[in-house]
C-alpha cells in the first residue's frame, strides 16, 4: 500500500543531486570515448541505458518498504557468501582476477552486491545489539567476523578495492553505531601487526607493486607507476580552467588507462580544469552531507545505520577513486560511483541511492 | 535517556561528517596543488609526451638587385613526407611511391622501416609529382609547405648572388655573406601523436611558422650585370681565353654595379657545375696586375712630385739593365713625356720614375690605393692580393713593381683603386649590399658609402686622368677601348702570368686586361675587364679593351649619360684596326728570364764586409742577426729569381 505521505516527502534534493552527477558522467564518458574505435553502441549510449535501468532501480528500491530489509538481511548475506565462494571455485578469470561468476546467459559480480547486503547486515545486526556507552572489543567480535569472511574472499579473487570499501563501509557504520575511546586506541593498535601480516603473507606481488608504486611512481614508469604518472599529468596540466571539453590532449591521443572507466576523473579534470574539479568534488560533497541529514533525522536505528552505511559506500567509492586519480591514493580499481562507466558500479550505486531515498522519504511514518 | 542517546547519535554524525570533509578538502589541496601550482611543468611533460616537432626550411628573404628585380626569391613548394605507423602495407605503398619519386623501391622501404615516425620521402615537389602522389590516395602519407630559392634569371649575377644547399644554408655570395640576415626563422610541423607513437597527422597538425627573413636589395644592376656579362663572354670566347672577369663600379661610392665571371653557371642547376666555376674570381682571385699599375706609380710620383707632367724619360731605346737584369720595351723609344710613358706603356719609363720614387713612398701609396689588403666588400672569399713590405724588396723589386709584376691585387682591388683617380683621389670601401628590408619591406639596415681614406690630390687625379685618356686615344695602346661620343680614361694591362712549376714567369701565360672609367672628365662608372690566358693575342688592348668599350657605350646608353661630343661618323672599330700594330708594338715581353744576378758567397764574411758586397752588387738582402754570416740563401753561385728570398744569417764566433 503507497501511502500518500511518501510523495510529499519524496527526497527531490537527492534525486536531482544524483541526476547531476550522472549527467556530468556521460559527458565526460563521451569525451573520454571519443578517441575509441567502436564496436557497438557508444559508450556514452550504453551509461544512459544503465542510468535509466539504474533509475528503474532506485524506484523499485523506494517502493518497498526498508523495514523489509531488516527481515531478509541475513538471507541475503548468507546466499551471497555462498556465491563468492562458488566465484573462487568455478568463477570466470579475466585479466588475473577471477569476480565473475557465469550463470548461463549472464554474469554477475557478487562483490558488488555484497557492498550493499553488508550494509544491511551490519545494520540489523548494529540496530539490535544493546549498547551501553559504546561498543567494547569483545562486542566488536561478531560485526568483525560478519565483515571478514567475505572481505578475505573478495581479497583472495583478488579484489583489493571492494575488500578495503567494504571494510571502510563497516568501519564507518560501527564508529557511527559508538565505540569506547579504550575500543578505539585497541584497534588502531592492533592495525600495525595486521598491516605487517597483510604485507607478508597476505597481499599478491602486484598489488604490493601498486602500493610501492603508489610511493613512489617513478619506480617503473612505464609499468604499474605509469597510471599514475599519466593520470597526475592529465589533471594538472588542465590547469584552473582546463583544455575544453573534448580537446584535452593526454585523454583524446590515449596517454590515460582506463580513461572511461576508473580513471574518468582525470579525462574531467583534464578537459575541465580545477574549476570543473571543484564543481563535481562540491557536488559529491553535497550527496555525503545530504546522506549524513537523512541518517540524523531517521527515526529508527535500523534506517539510521542503513543511511550512514550507504553514505559511506558512496564516500569512500569517492574519495578512494579520485584520490588513485591525483595520487593521494594507490592505484586501487575503484570506480566513481554514478561518474565512472559501468553497469555493476551504476547499479550498486542506485541501489544505494534508492534505499537513501526510502529511509528519506518514510521518516515520518513512526 | 532517549534524548541523550539522540544527541550522542547528532554527535556522531557530525563526527563522521568532519572526518569526509577532511579527506574532501585532502583532495582540493591535491587538485589544486596540481592544476594550478604544478600545471606549467605538467604541460610541459604532456606536450613532451603528445608533440613531435619536425623544422621546416626556413623561409629566406628575397635578394634584389638595385631597381628592385628579383635576384633570388623563395617559392613554396609540397614536401612529402610518411608516418610509417600510421601506414597499413610499407611494401605495397614503396612499390607505388617508387616510380612516382623516382627513387629505387628498397630505398623507400628502407626509409619507411627504420623505427621513426616521421620520415621525409622527398621534399620540394613539382605540383606534378604531388598530384601523382595524392591520386594514390595512400594512408600516413602526407604533405607541408616548405620554400625552395628559386633563381629567376639563372645565370645573371650568379657568382655574387651564391647559392643555398638544400638545407637553406647560403653558400655562395650575397647568400652565404648575408645568411645570418636572409634566413629567416626555422618554422615547425608540429605533430601530435598518441600513446602508441603513431602520429594524428589529420588531426593534430599544427604549422607554426618561422620568422620571414630579411630582404637584401643589392647595389648591382641587372641590366648592367646582364651587359657585363654578356661583353665578357664575348671577349673570352673569341680570343679563346680561360676565363675572364669584368666589372662595372660607380667611382664615386664604390657601389658595385656589375660583376661578372666567365664561365658561370645557372644557379638553379649549380650542383651539376664544378666548384671550380662557383669562384668569384673576381674578389677570390688575385694575379699580377701588369701595366694597369703604372697609373699608381705615376699618381704617385706626380703627388709626391718626383715627376713633373711636362718632365721627359729618357727610356733607352728598349732596353735598360737594372739590378743585373734586362728590361725591354718591345718597342724602341727615346725620350717619353710622363704622359706618353703611360700612353704607350713603357715598362722602362715606369721603372725610371719608380727609382726616383723610392721603394718606401711607392709602397706606401699602393697600401694607400688599398692594394695587398682585403677591401672588405661584403663577399665571402675575398683574397686581399700580396704585396711585400717595400724592407722585402730585393733585385729588381722596385722596378718590378712598378709596372705591376711581382705584386698581385684581385679585379676588385683594381677597380676600386682606379675609382680612386676617377673620383679625384679618394678610395671607397667597394660594397654590394645597397639595404636591408624587412618582410613588410621597412628598412632594417642602410648602407652609405664609405671614405676608406684620401690617396692623392684632386688636382694630381685630374692630371693623371688626363694622362689615362691618351691611352685610349689614337696611337695608345687602348684605342680599342674607346667609346664613341665619350672620352675614356683606361689603362691597358698585360702581365705574365707566374708559371706554378717553375716560379718563373710562363712564357706563354698572361693577363690580359683594360680598365678606366668613363666619361673621362666626368666618371660615372669605373670599368674593369680582365682576360685571363686569351690565346689570340696576349695584349690588353687587343682582347680586353674592346669589351670595355662596348660595356662602356651600353651602360652609358642606359644611365642616358650625354655623350661629350657629337658622334663622329667613322666606325671606332675600323680605326683600331688600321693600327694593329701600334697595339702589339706598345706591350710585351718585359723582363728576361736567366740573367739574374749570381748570388756570392757570403759565408764567413762579417756584416759591414757583406753590405760591401751587397752595394757593389746592386743586392738588397736581408740580413739576419750578427757576427760572421753562416748561412745563406740562395747558395752562392744560384742566380736570384725574382720570386727567391734573399738572405744571409749571421752568428757571433766564439
Amino acid at each position: 500500500m503507497i501511502d500518500r505521505r511518501l510523495f510529499t516527502n519524496f527526497d527531490w534534493t537527492l534525486l536531482v543531486l544524483v541526476f547531476l552527477i550522472s549527467a556530468m558522467g556521460i559527458v565526460n564518458i563521451y569525451s573520454a570515448s571519443a578517441s575509441y574505435t567502436l564496436v557497438g553502441a557508444p559508450y556514452y549510449l550504453k551509461q544512459f541505458y544503465w542510468i535509466v535501468a539504474g533509475m528503474f532501480l532506485v524506484m523499485l528500491a523506494c517502493s518497498v518498504d526498508y523495514h523489509l530489509l531488516e527481515d531478509i538481511a541475513y538471507w541475503f548475506y548468507g546466499v551471497l557468501c555462498v556465491v563468492l565462494v562458488a566465484v573462487l571455485l568455478m568463477g570466470k578469470t579475466s585479466m588475473g582476477a577471477t569476480r565473475w561468476l557465469h550463470l548461463g546467459f549472464f554474469s554477475i559480480q557478487p562483490s558488488e552486491p555484497m557492498k550493499v547486503v553488508m550494509i544491511m547486515t551490519l545494520a540489523r545486526f548494529l540496530s539490535r545489539y544493546p549498547v551501553v556507552d559504546g561498543l567494547t572489543v569483545r562486542d566488536l567480535v561478531y560485526p568483525l567476523l560478519f565483515v571478514g569472511g567475505p572481505a578475505i574472499l573478495i581479497m583472495k579473487q583478488p579484489d583489493l578495492g571492494t575488500a578495503i570499501v567494504i571494510i571502510l563501509i563497516a568501519c564507518s557504520m560501527i564508529a557511527y553505531a559508538g565505540v569506547r575511546v579504550a575500543t578505539l586506541i585497541a584497534c588502531l593498535a592492533a592495525t600495525v601487526p595486521a598491516i605487517y601480516l597483510g604485507w607478508h603473507y597476505y597481499l599478491r606481488d602486484y598489488q604490493k607493486n601498486r602500493i610501492l608504486n603508489f610511493l613512489n611512481p617513478e619506480r617503473d614508469p612505464l609499468g604499474s607507476g605509469y597510471h599514475i604518472i599519466q593520470s597526475k599529468i592529465a589533471v594538472g596540466s588542465g590547469g584552473i580552467f582546463g583544455k575544453g571539453f573534448t580537446h584535452g590532449t593526454q585523454t583524446q591521443l590515449r596517454f590515460l588507462p582506463e580513461q572511461h572507466t576508473d580513471f574518468a576523473f582525470s579525462v574531467f579534470g583534464e578537459e575541465w580544469g580545477f574549476i570543473g574539479c571543484l564543481t563535481l568534488l562540491l557536488l559529491y560533497l553535497f550527496l555525503i552531507f545530504w546522506g549524513l541529514h537523512i541518517a540524523g533525522r531517521c527515526n529508527d536505528r535500523f534506517g539510521s545505520l542503513m543511511a550512514v552505511g550507504v553514505t559511506a559506500m558512496l564516500f569512500w567509492h569517492t574519495i578512494i577513486n579520485i584520490g588513485m586519480v591525483i595520487g593521494v591514493f594507490p592505484v586501487v580499481g575503484v570506480p566513481l560511483p554514478l561518474f565512472s562507466y559501468g553497469g555493476t558500479s551504476m547499479i550498486t550505486s542506485m541501489i544505494g541511492v534508492g534505499v537513501l531515498l526510502n529511509i528519506s522519504m518514510r521518516r515520518f511514518m513512526f | 535517556m532517549r534524548y541523550d542517546a539522540e544527541k550522542w547519535i547528532t554527535l556522531r554524525i557530525r563526527f563522521i561528517g568532519g572526518f569526509f570533509v577532511l579527506l574532501f578538502a585532502l583532495t582540493f589541496c591535491r587538485a589544486f596543488y596540481l592544476q594550478v601550482i604544478k600545471r606549467d611543468y605538467l604541460l610541459k611533460l604532456a606536450d613532451r609526451q603528445h608533440q613531435k616537432i619536425i623544422p621546416l626550411t626556413p623561409v629566406r628573404g628575397t635578394i634584389y638587385d638595385a631597381n628592385g628585380a628579383a635576384l633570388a626569391v623563395s617559392v613554396e613548394m609540397d614536401s612529402c613526407y610518411a608516418e610509417p605507423k600510421s601506414m597499413e602495407d610499407l611494401g605495397s605503398a614503396s612499390a607505388q611511391l617508387a616510380p612516382v619519386l623516382g627513387m629505387p623501391k628498397e630505398s623507400i622501404l628502407k626509409k619507411l622501416q627504420g623505427n621513426k615516425n616521421f620520415v621525409w620521402l622527398q621534399r620540394r615537389l613539382t605540383p606534378d609529382v604531388v598530384k601523382r602522389i595524392r591520386d594514390l590516395d595512400l594512408e600516413g602519407i602526407g604533405f607541408v609547405k616548405e620554400t625552395k630559392r628559386f633563381y629567376p634569371n639563372s645565370e645573371v649575377a650568379a657568382h655574387v648572388i651564391g647559392f643555398t644547399g638544400l638545407d637553406p644554408e647560403g653558400l655562395e655570395g650575397v647568400e652565404r655573406r648575408y645568411d645570418s640576415t636572409i634566413l629567416g626563422g626555422t618554422g615547425y610541423l608540429v605533430t601530435e601523436r598518441d600513446a602508441l607513437g603513431r602520429n594524428v597527422a589529420l588531426k593534430g597538425t599544427v604549422i607554426q611558422n618561422g620568422a620571414m627573413g630579411h630582404n637584401v636589395t643589392l647595389t648591382l644592376d641587372k641590366n648592367i650585370q646582364y651587359i657585363a656579362e654578356k661583353e665578357l663572354a664575348q671577349a673570352v670566347e673569341k680570343s679563346g681565353a680561360r676565363a675572364g672577369t669584368a666589372l662595372v663600379m660607380d667611382p664615386h661610392t664604390g657601389k658595385v654595379l656589375a660583376m661578372a665571371n666567365y664561365p658561370t653557371f645557372n644557379l638553379n642547376s649549380h650542383a651539376s657545375y664544378s666548384p671550380q666555376v662557383w669562384r668569384n674570381r673576381a674578389v677570390a682571385d688575385s694575379y699580377e696586375p701588369g701595366s694597369t699599375f703604372k697609373t699608381f706609380l705615376i699618381a704617385a710620383a706626380l703627388e709626391e712630385k718626383v715627376i713633373r707632367p711636362g718632365d721627359g724619360i729618357n727610356c733607352e731605346g728598349g732596353s735598360y739593365a737594372i739590378g743585373g737584369r734586362t728590361i725591354h720595351d718591345t718597342h724602341k723609344y727615346g725620350r717619353l713625356s710622363i704622359a706618353d710613358v703611360l700612353k704607350y706603356s713603357s715598362n722602362i719609363g715606369a721603372a725610371k720614375i719608380g727609382s726616383r720614387l723610392g721603394p718606401s713612398r711607392l709602397y706606401t701609396y699602393l697600401k694607400n690605393f688599398g692594394i695587398g689588403d682585403r677591401s672588405g666588400v661584403d663577399l665571402p672569399g675575398e683574397v686581399g692580393g700580396s704585396l711585400r713590405p717595400w724592407s722585402q724588396w730585393y733585385g729588381i723589386d722596385l722596378a718590378t713593381i712598378s709596372f705591376g709584376q711581382g705584386v698581385t691585387t684581385s679585379s676588385l682591388q683594381l677597380a676600386s683603386a682606379v675609382s680612386a683617380i676617377a673620383n679625384g683621389g679618394v678610395l671607397m670601401k667597394p660594397y654590394l649590399v645597397e639595404k636591408i628590408t624587412d618582410s613588410e619591406g621597412n628598412v632594417v639596415t642602410s648602407f652609405e658609402p664609405q671614405v676608406r681614406r684620401r690617396v692623392i690630390s684632386p688636382e694630381t687625379a685630374k692630371t693623371v686622368s688626363r694622362m689615362m685618356e691618351g691611352v685610349a686615344a689614337e696611337g695608345g695602346t687602348g684605342t680599342n677601348a674607346s667609346v664613341e661620343g665619350y672620352r675614356v680614361a683606361g689603362k691597358t694591362g698585360t702581365a705574365q702570368k707566374v708559371d706554378p712549376v717553375t716560379h718563373g714567369y710562363s712564357a706563354t701565360k698572361r693577363t690580359a686586361s683594360f680598365i678606366g672609367f668613363v666619361p673621362a672628365d666626368r666618371p660615372r662608372i669605373t670599368i674593369l675587364v680582365v682576360i685571363d690566358e686569351p690565346k689570340t693575342s696576349p695584349y690588353g688592348g687587343v682582347v680586353a679593351a674592346p669589351a670595355f668599350s662596348s660595356i662602356a657605350l651600353q651602360t652609358l646608353c642606359y644611365l642616358k649619360v650625354p655623350p661629350d661630343t657629337v658622334v663622329r661618323s667613322k666606325p671606332k672599330a675600323v680605326e683600331a684596326k688600321a693600327n694593329p700594330e701600334a697595339v702589339e708594338a706598345a706591350e710585351g715581353a718585359i723582363v728576361e728570364e736567366g740573367e739574374g744576378i749570381v748570388m756570392p758567397n757570403f759565408r764567413g764574411m762579417s756584416m759591414r764586409q757583406t753590405l760591401k758586397v751587397m752595394e757593389e752588387k746592386g743586392l738588397n738582402v736581408r740580413l739576419h742577426g750578427s757576427g760572421r754570416a753562416i748561412e745563406q740563401s740562395p747558395l752562392p753561385g744560384h742566380r736570384i729569381k725574382p720570386s727567391d728570398q734573399v738572405w744571409v744569417k749571421f752568428a757571433p764566433t766564439a
